[in-house]
């Protein structure tokens, strides 16, 4: 398999996963996306050394996993991406800081240590919370939610024109890169003779598709408004929804639930 | 260089979010004028095919390792610098919500970084002159040398203007005990290098493109047409100045800033490992970030929402053992919505 | 009703693909278009359209073809592409067959209603939320016809809708074109396909009529055919 379809792979699983049916799944695209959006917010606002405090953050999207059935799997693949560059910033972290904050017997933690920790911690909250919003939410929803709160509409309608042709594209770059490795055996890229050709003459055919595709919106009435058929109206579940979600991260961005939890315990 | 949620404050994100949407907002208001609707279609196709580009691999010579484009400078140079710079918006949401590539919250600034630069710097400041421009003199030669070369230097300056951009995002946000300077030296060589590749990608594409469908390209219809045209010299000298200063710049802040021992040699190997990950090699192109963030470290002196607990004050990390056992009970938590959900899942497919 | 009244077009490179050609098409006739490569197939029908304006007078939809009667007949007039990508530009089935009624401003349980009759009438239901980038060729061919028929044409005009078809869906899709009742001009290299959909056949030659007549002995004339870089149709050929 080349690159491109792997990616074509990606993209088939999420409309697939997005397509399925849970609770989750029948919320307002708009109530998901304002509750994504904060939880992000807030995991990004934990000061760097409050691991204890980003831990309890955890639970909102195991919860949503296992409500939602999405595989778990599937987000970690996702990780591959999101941990490298987040770990190359952190690891530097235990060498520069190396005061010690926290003292567990005779193990003593540098503050490093923990930035590092939280640092990738708040890169995998941050990847779970996004993937869980695109994994239960259809795409052309998510589009329809961004109209309804006055999202530019050319900016929209661009995005779901986008959407449906990089599908379109990738598959002919796949066959295109498939076709060149067949005649070129052993070559690992495109040799610089068809540096430009290679692209180009998909981009000469991409721009007559082009045309082709604005011929059939104006058949088909297209008239500067681009209308499709839109979300469904807010309803009480979705303000619940929306409502629990941010007050409970605002509670555990306020309140350290780790640490209270514990001390029922210890002392 | 697609930034990740966790390197930003959300302060910095905020920022960012606000100048990527101004440039949005200017484009888009622009946009209205030309004729927009044809253009949609031709945006989306663009950005498709730029999206599915970016995973082209391209052998370069001499070395074993393969190169990558971006594309804000191909797209501006076929689309113009405003239907460019929404295309790549598109590009990178897209990456961001299908492929993980760079956050969602972080979106505001990876537009900046690598859409805002190459579109509008690398329109207005390097194509647009150079094309308009008289080097190399008249005819089709001399204006495919003009191409050529205001692809290399458009690449160049813009990712050099990016990866700075990176360094400074991440140093703002305090996530990094990298020592800014370090950052600097170790984010602006490479993307020298990442650039040059992605401008010789670039100029190639549009050399064939200008070949077979010349009207395709921004310009150069107004460069055949303006033999009469002012000389841009000044505007020429300009740029030129300006991309020396970068790459000069970049380069001696790595001579100068290399401290010996542990730090030269992380640095060292985090370069190889950058370069590996950023274009210079297969995979993953978007990597570029990570480094860019180690150099970030005006410290969290300068952080924003600096948090309760500070270093050498009371319980600092809010830590203690109290946190630690609660961390545990939450985890435990966690263990137990996962049990619960797989038994109604279960339950679920034996009723089904 | 479709009429050409000496049309002539010409690119702007100076080329002429359509010289003086004249025919008329009546309300509920199936008509074939055939001739060989660049004939002229395809610039009939973006004239038909208005997506290419040429000289002489154009009567589509019983409508002179003007400025201001386009939005009438592009409304009236439904363009099945050769390219259902290009024809399918919405994420979903759904999505695209709803662009067109909430266009002509239907409001959305109208337009939903029209979906699903066409759906069911097309047996396509399955299809109704699925992506077109996951659909089939032949699954992309049946939804594009679903997105055309949502606007309730009155005439139909195809561009090869059997190209890259295996034979099963090639069947199927001839059955559901003579299941419409809408005038329909097919262009096709496919005459077999032709043969079986249409009862009359016009035959283009650099732009002009090479012959104009019933289906089955426009497509039996071997001599006028091979001239045309055509081949008899097989179901032909064999008696």
């Amino acid at each position: 398999m080349n690159k491109m379809e792997k990616a074509l792979a990606e993209l088939g699983t999420m409309d697939e996963l997005s397509a399925r049916k849970s609770s989750i799944h029948s919320l307002h695209a708009g109530a998901k996306l304002l509750v994504t959006v904060a939880y992000i917010v807030i995991v990004m606002s934990f000061h760097k050394y409050d691991l204890s405090g980003l831990i309890p953050m955890l639970l909102w999207p195991v919860l949503l996993f296992q409500i939602s059935g999405i595989p778990v799997r599937t987000c970690f693949y996702k990780l591959r991406i999101v941990l490298p560059l987040v770990m190359a910033v952190g690891l530097f972290n235990p060498f520069f800081d190396r005061e010690i904050i926290l003292r567990v017997g005779s193990l003593s933690v540098s503050g490093g240590v923990i930035s590092m920790l939280t640092l990738m911690l708040k890169g995998v909250l941050c990847l779970m919370a996004s993937f869980l919003l695109v994994a239960t939410t259809p795409f052309d929803r998510i589009c329809a939610a961004l109209r309804a709160v006055h999202f530019p509409k050319t900016l929209v309608t661009l995005l779901l024109l986008t959407y449906r042709y990089v599908g379109v594209l990738t598959r002919e770059l796949a066959v295109m890169t498939e076709a060149y490795h067949l005649r070129a055996p052993g070559q690992k890229g495109i040799h610089i003779s068809a540096w430009g050709s290679f692209l180009g003459q998909l981009l000469l055919r991409s721009m007559d598709r082009a045309q082709e595709i604005y011929a059939a919106m104006l058949l088909r009435g297209y008239d500067r408004e681009f209308r499709y058929a839109a979300e469904r109206r807010f309803a009480m579940k979705d303000v619940a929804y929306t409502l629990i979600g941010v007050s409970l991260f605002l509670l555990l961005r306020f309140v350290n639930v780790s640490g209270l939890l514990g001390s029922l315990f210890v002392r | 260089m697609h930034m990740a949620d966790a390197l930003l404050a959300p302060a910095v994100a905020g920022a960012m979010y606000v100048a990527s949407g101004t440039a949005a907002g200017v484009s888009l208001h622009r946009l209205k004028k030309e004729d927009e609707p044809q253009k949609l279609p031709l945006m989306a196709v663009s950005a498709a095919l730029v999206f599915a580009g970016q995973m082209i691999n391209y052998t370069i010579p001499g070395t074993g390792s393969s190169g990558h484009m971006c594309g804000g400078m191909l797209l501006s140079a076929l689309l113009g610098p405003e239907a460019g710079f929404l295309s790549m918006i598109v590009i990178l949401a897209i990456q961001c919500l299908f492929f993980a590539d760079g956050g969602l919250m972080a979106l505001g600034a990876n537009i900046w970084n690598m859409a805002f630069y190459g579109c509008f710097v690398g329109y207005y400041l390097i194509w647009r002159p150079i094309i308009r421009g008289k080097w190399f003199g008249d005819g089709k030669g001399a204006l495919r040398g003009r191409i050529i070369a205001a692809s290399i230097l458009g690449c160049v300056l813009t990712l050099q203007l990016g990866a700075f951009s990176v360094v400074l995002e991440t140093s703002l946000s305090g996530i990094t005990e990298l020592p800014f300077g370090g950052f600097v030296a170790l984010m602006q060589p490479i993307h020298l290098a990442i650039g040059l590749v992605e401008g010789l990608i670039t100029s190639a594409v549009l050399c064939f493109v200008f070949e077979t469908r010349p009207e395709l390209i921004k310009d150069v219809k107004e460069a055949d047409a303006s033999l009469t045209a002012r000389t841009s010299l000044g505007t020429t000298l300009a740029v030129l100045a300006a991309v020396t200063l970068l790459v000069g710049g970049g380069l001696s802040l790595l001579a100068s800033s290399n401290p010996d021992g542990l730090e030269w040699a992380l640095f060292g190997n985090e370069e190889e490992g950058y370069g590996a990950n950023m274009g210079l090699d297969e995979e993953e192109f978007g990597v570029a970030s990570d480094v860019a963030d180690k150099a970030g470290s005006i410290q969290e002196k300068t952080s924003f929402l600096p948090d309760y607990a500070f270093p050498g004050s009371e319980d600092p990390a809010g830590t203690s053992v109290s946190g630690i056992v609660g961390a545990a009970i939450v985890a435990g938590a966690a263990v137990v919505i996962c049990l619960i959900g797989g038994f109604f899942r279960k339950k679920k497919t034996k009723t089904a | 009703m479709i009429e050409f009244k000496k049309v002539s077009f010409a690119y702007e490179t100076g080329k002429e693909v359509i010289r003086d050609l004249s025919f008329t098409i009546r309300g509920g006739e199936a008509v074939g278009l055939i001739g060989a490569n660049g004939a002229g197939k395809s610039t009939v029908m973006k004239l038909l359209l208005g997506l290419l304006f040429g000289e002489g007078e154009i009567i589509s939809a019983g409508l002179r073809l003007d400025k201001a009667n386009l939005p009438l007949i592009r409304r009236k007039t439904g363009f099945i592409l050769q390219d259902s990508d290009d024809q399918m530009f919405m994420p979903t089935v759904y999505d695209d067959m709803m662009f067109a009624p909430l266009n002509y401003g239907m409001t959305k349980e109208e337009a939903e209603r029209r979906v699903d009759e066409v759906l069911e009438r097309l047996e396509l239901q399955a299809l109704k939320h699925s992506y077109n980038h996951k659909l089939s060729g032949g699954e992309k061919k049946m939804a594009a016809i679903a997105t055309i028929l949502a606007m309730e044409p009155e005439t139909i005009l195809m561009d090869e809708p059997t190209a890259a078809l295996d034979p099963y869906n090639r069947r199927l899709i001839i059955r559901r074109i003579n299941g419409l009742s809408q005038t329909k001009l097919i262009a096709s290299h496919d005459l077999d396909m032709i043969l079986d959909t249409c009862e009359r056949v016009i035959l283009l030659s650099e732009g002009r009529i090479a012959a104009d007549g019933k289906a089955e002995e426009v497509l039996r004339d071997k001599a006028l055919l091979e001239a045309n870089h055509l081949e008899l149709p097989l179901s032909l050929s064999r008696r």
